[in-house]
């Protein structure tokens, strides 16, 4: 249906976003954290507007904004990764001494982008998202303005994501050159359509991969990541693991899986798409097994899970990616949760030797932490061994035994990283004091949920289920 | 409605360890009285099973189901004669570790009980699994309590003991993964409905040429886990390190899972791949039998020559089960459980030497027996448990496993029989070089003979030593019908590819009509849909 309700999460957020910047003049810098209560109740709004349009299919401007189900549910785990990221972000900024009012708008500012990304199929109009968010993201990653490695991430990621826009917009162009369109589906029609299209499509499409890698830091294109992770303020590094891979995948799900369901013209994608994924998997468990920087290993971890969920594009399960986006919003947000509670004021606690000890020392943080190390590292019953489970099983389907042996070994070198960290925490004597600030209770709310959240997709998914099966049988989306 | 009975036995201990988080530590008397207290509550509520047990049929007992998460993973648990036994011994030997660590354990008690319990809960749960993913779940679940159990309270090296642990169980257990769900795929493909139930597996035989792959993936994860020579590194490491009570449950339980996994799994589920691999398996398990015992008698640590007597027994007992007989499957089971008791109560006397000298050297003690006389007595019988001297639990058990040998192969017997004179060899030499002959260690002479809680624990090992040996009817007959069906499942699907083979194009699959009730609910899951 044709109607302007189809624009109101994203207005909300935007108008939150607008209200957020121009009361930051009026608070004092202590006072700031109220603009994080405004920025949560514009959130829920948003987030019940999302689900009050569920089943409704609104879209707008010509079905270039288009509120599918899928769309909504993308919409929502994106509310809530925000949502949780302000919740850990509050008292994180006032310790850090990075307590900027523009943090939280840009935060919406970028959350906007990713609403417009996940609610469009027009190529140009997720171009326009994808750039609403880049600029946020260099802005929030700069934000430590006297901390050399804060600067650093900023410039390498503002160039390397100019260079990857680029190669996106390059994408687009040749692609409409070829296809005379840049809407997704008239353009996967084309393209299977057969040789008219040729090798300008591919090419157009190779581009739209490149760019779209960046952001989701697959292999060979995540070489920002870990410098980008490590110098960004920690909750932005939470944000950035989740939403822009998010936002990613559900543009990449659009383009390539009614695009491989015609395998024989989609082989060449296929195969490259194939080899992104096992080396990212392979290489980004590999590499993180040498870091000792604990942000700099979940980094590289994120790295990984990009490999885990392109498999569930090659599986063409869109029902599998979607549990694993939300499976690993949860884990992945609450590992950066627990890194943050484990700070105090003008420092973080971010290298390996600083964890010993800790789990027997503040019981309640290890024990969380342990257990979404324990998930990302695939065991059961927590939502990460779910997550993972559905995708192989899906890939399985599809006939990639071997994909799924390379995925299984790669978790396998994931697990002795993964609990490398829980050693640190349990198994070693600490040789210094750790002290830390533990009041912090938006912190400890943050790290709740998000237990409840591996726990429930976890043991009892079911709900959660049915409503990705919904969300999903939609396709092809429009 | 029906108390789930099942239920309780698997999930009291868990039950026990979430209302331990909220317990203060500082009240460790609270938390080990407790603790003691549930994990008697957990047995007395295993006994119901024992004695409510119907030893006629082969189906499933006191079976549980429920759906769960849909795509064919339910909540299904149920108990039959190989099962029953396991979790009997898991919840026999619980009250026993958690009395072992009463004063071993001195720092962070509350959290060594909460790992105690979920490891409790996670085994008995691979062994009541009746469901694919279900088993995944628990087998997979169990790893992150020993994990940490070895991890917090070990010795030196536990961090590496710990890691390797995991790691090698993991590899196995991850290849496994894959093979659950190709199986899962193919049966979807074959039916058009999701299951996991392995009653279905059972039903589906599948072509040779995909069971060898299949089989070759469980058989690694449970090879592993037994532990098979050349994957047994791992043990003697995590042995020796694990505190007391961890070595107590992984050599008698855990080890078990093994086993157990390839009498549940590997061989009903793809016996024409395992008659393939019979000759190879056979021969692993000889030099396990052999490798171990030499490995034994070199060791100068008592922890270690215990954990490579494992290797040893358990070779003794998966040969015993691929003689794919009566006598050798029986007697393999009731060799896991002797296995079980004599192993995990020797673990207790090294234990109990140790907290005295604070070592395990063989070389540093040396007439024990003069300062406890009593111990000595408990000792050498576990010891001679251990053996296999008759009337005693050892012998019945080594005896049917030689006998189910000697019936599949004779030149495997006859080399099998080695286990026991080497089992004599290693196990009486320590024995005489720590308990008897003078006095060597001054520190010896301070030693304390045991303690009323310390004979609380080891005499009902002894008495159900005895009782096993003794009157092994009691615990046989529940088996019987169990492991008869097994073997005629595993002879019956064998013989059906063997037909099909004479074909040129033998299918991908087969499935055989359903003659008894095995319960299916690979319908039901349809309609939920």
């Amino acid at each position: 249906m044709n109607t302007i309700l189809a624009l109101f999460p994203l207005l909300i957020i935007v108008v939150a976003s607008l209200l957020v910047m121009i009361l930051e003049a009026f608070f004092k810098r202590e006072n700031r954290s109220y603009l994080a209560y405004i920025s949560f109740l514009f959130l829920i709004a948003a987030a019940a507007g999302c689900v009050k349009f569920w089943n409704k299919d609104y879209s707008y401007f010509d079905g270039n904004l288009y509120l599918s189900n899928l769309s909504l549910f993308f919409c929502f785990i994106l509310i809530v990764a925000t949502f949780l990221v302000i919740l850990i972000s509050m008292k994180y900024l006032t310790l850090q001494n990075a307590n900027y009012g523009e943090y939280y708008a840009l935060l919406l500012f970028a959350l906007s982008g990713m609403i417009i990304m996940v609610s469009s199929s027009d190529l140009i109009v997720i171009f326009l998202g994808l750039e609403v968010l880049s600029l946020s993201s260099y802005a929030l990653t700069g934000l430590r303005r006297e901390d050399e490695k804060s600067n650093e991430a900023a410039v390498k990621y503002f160039l390397l994501g100019s260079f990857a826009s680029a190669f996106l917009v390059f994408g687009i162009a040749f692609l409409y050159g070829a296809t005379q369109t840049t809407a997704i589906p008239s353009i996967i029609k084309e393209l299977q359509s057969g040789s008219s299209v040729g090798t300008l499509g591919l090419v157009g499409l190779g581009l739209v991969v490149i760019g779209f890698g960046f952001k989701i830091a697959v292999v060979p294109f995540h070489m920002w990541t870990p410098d980008v992770y490590q110098g960004a303020p920690t909750p932005i590094t939470a944000f950035f693991s989740v939403g822009p891979k998010a936002v990613g995948f559900a543009v990449l799900l659009r383009i390539f899986i009614p695009y491989f369901q015609d395998a024989l013209e989609s082989q060449l994608m296929f195969g490259l798409l194939w080899i992104i994924a096992a080396i990212t998997m392979i290489a980004g468990n590999l590499i993180a097994l040498r870091q000792t920087n604990v942000k700099r290993i979940l980094a590289y971890s994120s790295i990984a899970h990009a490999g885990y969920l392109m498999v569930a594009i090659l599986a063409q399960d869109t029902q599998s990616l979607v549990f694993y986006l939300t499976a690993y919003l949860f884990m992945n947000i609450g590992a950066f949760a627990a890194v943050i509670a484990l700070g105090k004021k003008d420092h973080e606690y971010l290298e390996l030797d600083d964890y010993k000890g800790i789990g027997f020392r503040y019981p309640w943080i290890g024990a969380t932490f342990a257990v979404f190390l324990i998930s990302l590292a695939g065991f059961p019953p927590t939502g990460g061994f779910l997550a993972k489970f559905y995708v192989f099983s899906a890939a399985v389907r599809q006939g990639l035994v071997s994909l799924v042996i390379i995925g299984v070994l790669a978790s396998l070198v994931s697990v002795f990283y993964y609990l490398r960290i829980i050693i640190y925490m349990y198994m070693k004597e600490p040789s210094y004091e750790v002290d830390i600030n533990i009041d912090n209770p938006a912190l400890f709310l943050a790290l709740f949920l998000c237990l409840y959240g591996v726990l429930q997709l976890g043991i009892f998914p079911g709900n959660i289920l049915v409503l990705i099966r919904q969300a999903v049988a939609a396709l092809p989306f429009l | 409605m029906e108390i789930p009975i099942l239920s309780i036995v698997t999930f009291l201990p868990l039950a026990g360890a979430l209302l331990f988080i909220f317990i203060n530590r500082d009240k460790e008397n609270l938390l080990k009285y407790l603790a003691l207290f549930i994990s008697i509550a957990t047995f007395i509520a295993s006994l119901y099973l024992f004695f409510n047990f119907n030893a006629q049929t082969p189906d499933p007992q006191f079976v549980e189901k429920s759906p769960w998460i849909g795509y064919g993973i339910n909540y299904h648990i149920g108990i039959d004669g190989i099962s029953l036994y396991l979790i009997l011994l898991t919840t026999f030997l619980m009250p026993i570790v958690i009395l072992s660590s009463w004063t071993y354990i001195q720092k962070r008690v509350k959290e060594y009980l909460i790992f105690m319990f979920l490891l409790q809960t996670g085994i008995i749960g691979v062994f009541v699994a009746l469901n694919l993913f279900l088993f995944y779940v628990f087998w997979e679940a169990m790893l992150i309590p020993m994990y940490f159990l070895i991890g917090i309270w070990g010795g030196k090296r536990k961090i590496y003991a710990t890691v390797k642990f995991v790691l090698f169980t993991m590899f196995g257990s991850l290849l496994m993964l894959v093979a659950i769900l190709y199986m899962y795929n193919l049966f979807y493909k074959a039916t058009g409905t999701y299951s996991l139930n392995i009653f279905d597996y059972y039903r589906m035989i599948l072509n040779p040429s995909i069971q060898v792959w299949l089989f070759l993936a469980f058989g690694l994860a449970f090879a592993i886990k037994v532990p098979m020579f050349p994957f047994h590194t791992w043990l003697p490491d995590a042995h020796v390190e694990a505190p007391t009570a961890g070595s107590v449950v992984l050599a008698a339980v855990l080890l078990k899972m093994g086993t157990y996994g390839f009498l549940r799994f590997a061989l009903p589920m793809f016996p024409d791949a395992l008659k393939i691999f019979l000759p190879v398996l056979g021969v692993l398990c000889i030099i396990g039998i052999i490798y171990g015992g030499l490995m034994a008698l070199i060791q100068k640590d008592v922890k270690s020559l215990v954990a490579y007597s494992s290797v040893s027994h358990m070779g003794l007992i998966m040969l015993a089960i691929f003689a794919l007989n009566m006598e050798g499957i029986v007697g393999g089971i009731y060799q896991m459980l002797n296995h079980g008791l004599s192993t995990g109560a020797l673990f207790l006397c090294v234990g109990i030497l140790y907290e005295r000298s604070h070592t395990r050297m063989i070389k540093d003690f040396g007439g024990v027996s003069k300062q406890m006389p009593v111990f000595s007595a408990f000792f050498m019988v576990c010891m001679l448990s251990s053996v296999g001297l008759p009337g005693l639990n050892g012998f019945v058990g080594e005896i049917l496993c030689l006998f189910g040998v000697f019936k599949a192969n004779k030149i495997l017997a006859i080399l099998a029989v080695t286990t026991v004179i080497l089992a004599a060899a290693y196990l009486l030499w320590m024995f005489q070089r720590v308990m008897q002959g003078p006095i060597t260690n001054d520190r010896v002479r301070s030693f304390k003979d045991l303690n009323l809680r310390e004979i609380i624990y080891l005499t009902p090992i002894v008495i159900l030593m005895f009782w096993m040996g003794i009157y092994p009817q009691t615990f046989l007959r529940k088996m019987d019908v169990s492991v008869s069906n097994l073997l005629n499942q595993v002879n019956r699907k064998e013989a059906i590819f063997t037909e099909a083979k004479k074909e040129n194009n033998p299918p991908t699959y087969i499935f055989m009509e359903k003659e008894t009730k095995t319960d299916s609910i690979a319908k039901e899951d349809k309609e939920s849909q």
